[in-house]
């Protein structure tokens, strides 16, 4: 990592392809650049720990905080019942202090009565109420809480004196004596009811009191829990969204990164690297694209080299092609001048254009003009396979007839048969089709074939035939001479061949003819091959095309 | 009585030339180079030019070339000796305007039929 590259956005570092981004892409640049979630990305990036865990970590983050918002609803749920429990026992409390009250004000109309009535029945009733009033006391005791109870203490003290006094009431209503159970009721048992009613209302105030708090405390603790959750839960979203946002960036940007440095390396600029903070998969792969960017741009430089190089022999190639075919086509006419000028005038001489050829002299001049034709067929063959070895032979494409092809060959070559008294037959079918081709280089190769067996045959004779195979013609050329040995037959083609050395001894000749008529056969997109049994004869077939394609012999 | 040039810089060709004419009506004026070739075409105007292909200064294609580009020169008859050198000579020749040629070594009998062919004796 650069260390200047801590002071650069995230979002912007590495070479990240410059498209008009849409608003999906421009809001989390900003994000990037100016809120302090791009170092974040770049902490998540730097964390020696693989995808695979950075992910599991997140996701556990998230489930943990799903598990505390559900254990903190559920504390809030339980306070909030244990609240309203409380406040059902006040209630409880309050009903039967109001209970206590009530019963109190029977009493006093029950003693009230028995003063008025004096009987035992309703002295009973009155006992009958106290009891009633005990039960509810227990109850009540039972369910106050500590600050109440003495207050609950002092009414049952207070109501056993009341009972004592209704007793003492009763007793002195039993022995007739009204007026004073009348003044004992005015005296002692009223003034403690009055007592018991004041106490009463203040336990009634106190437990309403102590309501209040609780219904405010169930209230704050409501209030509390929803704001807590709601807090809670959207921490929760915000934390999940950050997390989830951080770490797809700190993927998405190497990726982006290595997005862009491969399209680098597509343009062939291997000048940059890729350098990414990440210490996870994303950064082993981009260390492997630096090595591979390292890799190519050697290849790169290399083979840019080697074109170079090959550039330049190409073009020194070229040049010594150049200066082959001018050579060569000078070398031919510097030939040929000479030739023209030896064979011209032996033609003249023997036209009689300077008088009449004394008889003696006639032979001479015929073997000048004999050789003079062979130096020529010699020099051709040589310029030829020239022309073909630096790749300048072209053929001249032109319909020709194969008879008349045939016959030129023959009527050519009829005489050197006669005078070796071998018989020269050619053999051509009817109706065959006009064909395309360089009829004069077919007739050179049937020359040299024809030249051949006339040359290696002694007796016997030389036929030349023709078949036609659909859209390919087969020359054959057939002798009766000395044939090939089998292990020669192979390269019987090749350039300087014959089969034995000393054949050039006894026939003559320089062996370029059969490599010539190959090449000649090959441009017109035919092949060439002999079938041969040395003592009995030989026959040389080659099969072209009946129609050349143009652009195949160009 | 015709005339013929032949523009040829070998003295030996010009030679069978001038003994193979010398026998026949024809009148024969030589030119050793192309550039020659072009000025005596220019200057004597002969019935027919035998132009050799490769000369010196000027070749032989580039001077029938400019002969036939010449409304002065270019309805005289050219025949253009080809050294069958490399493929397309023949073409070369038709294309630079000739109206025959003639593969060297060229027999001179069949040269003598092609000048009367092309300029008929008078």
């Amino acid at each position: 990592m650069c260390p200047n590259e801590r002071d650069r956005p995230v979002g912007s570092t590495g070479p990240v392809p410059e498209t008009t981004p849409g608003l999906g892409e421009r809001i989390p640049r900003l994000l990037l650049a100016y809120w302090p979630l791009g170092p974040l990305v770049r902490w998540v990036a730097r964390l020696p720990t693989s995808v695979h865990s950075k992910l599991l970590g997140a996701f556990l983050l998230i489930a943990l905080l799903l598990i505390a918002l559900g254990a903190m609803s559920l504390q809030s749920i339980a306070s909030v019942a244990r609240q309203s429990r409380l406040l059902d026992q006040a209630r409880e409390r309050v009903d039967a202090s109001r209970q206590i009250e009530h019963a109190l004000g029977l009493q006093m109309t029950f003693t009230r009565n028995a003063l008025l009535v004096r009987d035992d029945a309703t002295i009973e009733s009155i006992f009958r109420e106290n009891n009633r009033f005990r039960d509810t006391f227990d109850r009540l005791e039972a369910a106050a809480p500590p600050d109440q109870r003495e207050t609950i203490q002092r009414l049952r003290n207070t109501q056993d004196k009341v009972m004592a006094t209704v007793a003492r009431i009763a007793a002195l209503i039993r022995e007739d004596k009204a007026d004073e159970a009348m003044d004992l009721h005015l005296s002692e048992g009223y003034p403690l009811y009055r007592e018991i009613a004041t106490l009463v209302t203040r336990a009634v105030r106190n437990e309403e009191a102590g309501m209040g708090q609780l219904r405010e405390g169930v209230e704050t603790t409501y209030r509390r829990a929803l704001l807590l959750t709601g807090g809670f839960a959207a921490a929760s979203i915000v934390l999940a969204l950050g997390l989830g946002f951080v770490i797809s960036w700190s993927f998405i940007l190497p990726v982006r990164q290595a997005e862009g440095f491969l399209g680098q390396i597509a343009k062939g600029d291997f000048s940059a690297t890729i350098d990414v903070p990440n210490r996870d998969e994303f950064g082993a792969l981009a260390r492997q694209m630096n090595e591979m960017s390292r890799e190519l741009h050697q290849l790169y430089d290399d083979q840019r080299r080697a074109a170079h190089q090959l550039q330049v022999l190409n073009a020194e190639l070229e040049q010594a092609s150049r200066a082959k075919s001018n050579f060569l086509a000078s070398m031919s006419h510097e030939l040929r001048t000479p030739m023209n000028a030896i064979l011209g005038f032996t033609e003249m001489i023997r036209d009689g254009l300077y008088g009449e050829v004394p008889p003696e002299i006639q032979d001479p001049v015929s073997d000048i003009h004999t050789c003079g034709k062979q130096l020529l067929g010699l020099i051709n063959n040589v310029l030829d396979l020239s022309k073909i070895e630096a790749g300048h032979m072209e053929l001249a494409l032109g319909e020709y007839v194969v008879e008349d092809v045939v016959n030129t060959v023959k009527l050519s070559l009829r005489s050197l048969a006669a005078t070796k008294g071998l018989e020269f037959v050619t053999t051509v079918p009817p109706d065959l089709p006009l064909s395309l081709g360089d009829g004069k280089r077919i007739i050179q190769c049937l020359m040299n074939l024809a030249g051949n067996a006339l040359k290696f045959t002694r007796e016997g004779r030389v036929e030349i035939g023709v078949e036609i195979e659909g859209e390919t013609l087969r020359f054959a050329v057939s002798d009766t001479g000395i044939g090939i040995p089998a292990d020669q037959v192979e390269n019987i083609f090749e350039e300087f061949r014959q089969a034995d050395a000393t054949v050039s001894r006894d026939f003559g000749g320089t062996g370029l003819g059969l490599s010539i008529t190959r090449k000649l056969v090959e441009l017109h997109g035919g092949r060439i091959w002999v079938e041969s049994q040395a003592g009995k004869g030989s026959t040389f077939f080659f099969s072209i095309p009946v129609r050349v394609a143009r652009e195949a012999a160009a | 009585m015709k005339t013929v040039l032949y523009v040829e810089d070998n003295e030996f060709n010009r030679k069978i030339v001038r003994q193979l004419l010398s026998r026949t009506s024809y009148r024969l004026i030589e030119a050793v180079d192309g550039e020659a070739g072009v000025t005596t075409t220019r200057e004597a105007v002969p019935d027919l030019v035998i132009m050799d292909i490769q000369l010196p200064k000027l070749s032989g294609l580039e001077a029938t070339r400019q002969l036939r580009a010449d409304p002065a020169t270019a309805a005289i008859p050219i025949i253009v000796i080809t050294s069958f050198a490399l493929g397309g000579d023949e073409e070369k020749a038709r294309e630079a305007g000739a109206d025959a040629y003639l593969a060297k070594p060229y027999s001179p009998r069949e040269l003598l039929q092609m000048i009367r062919q092309l300029a008929p004796e008078s």
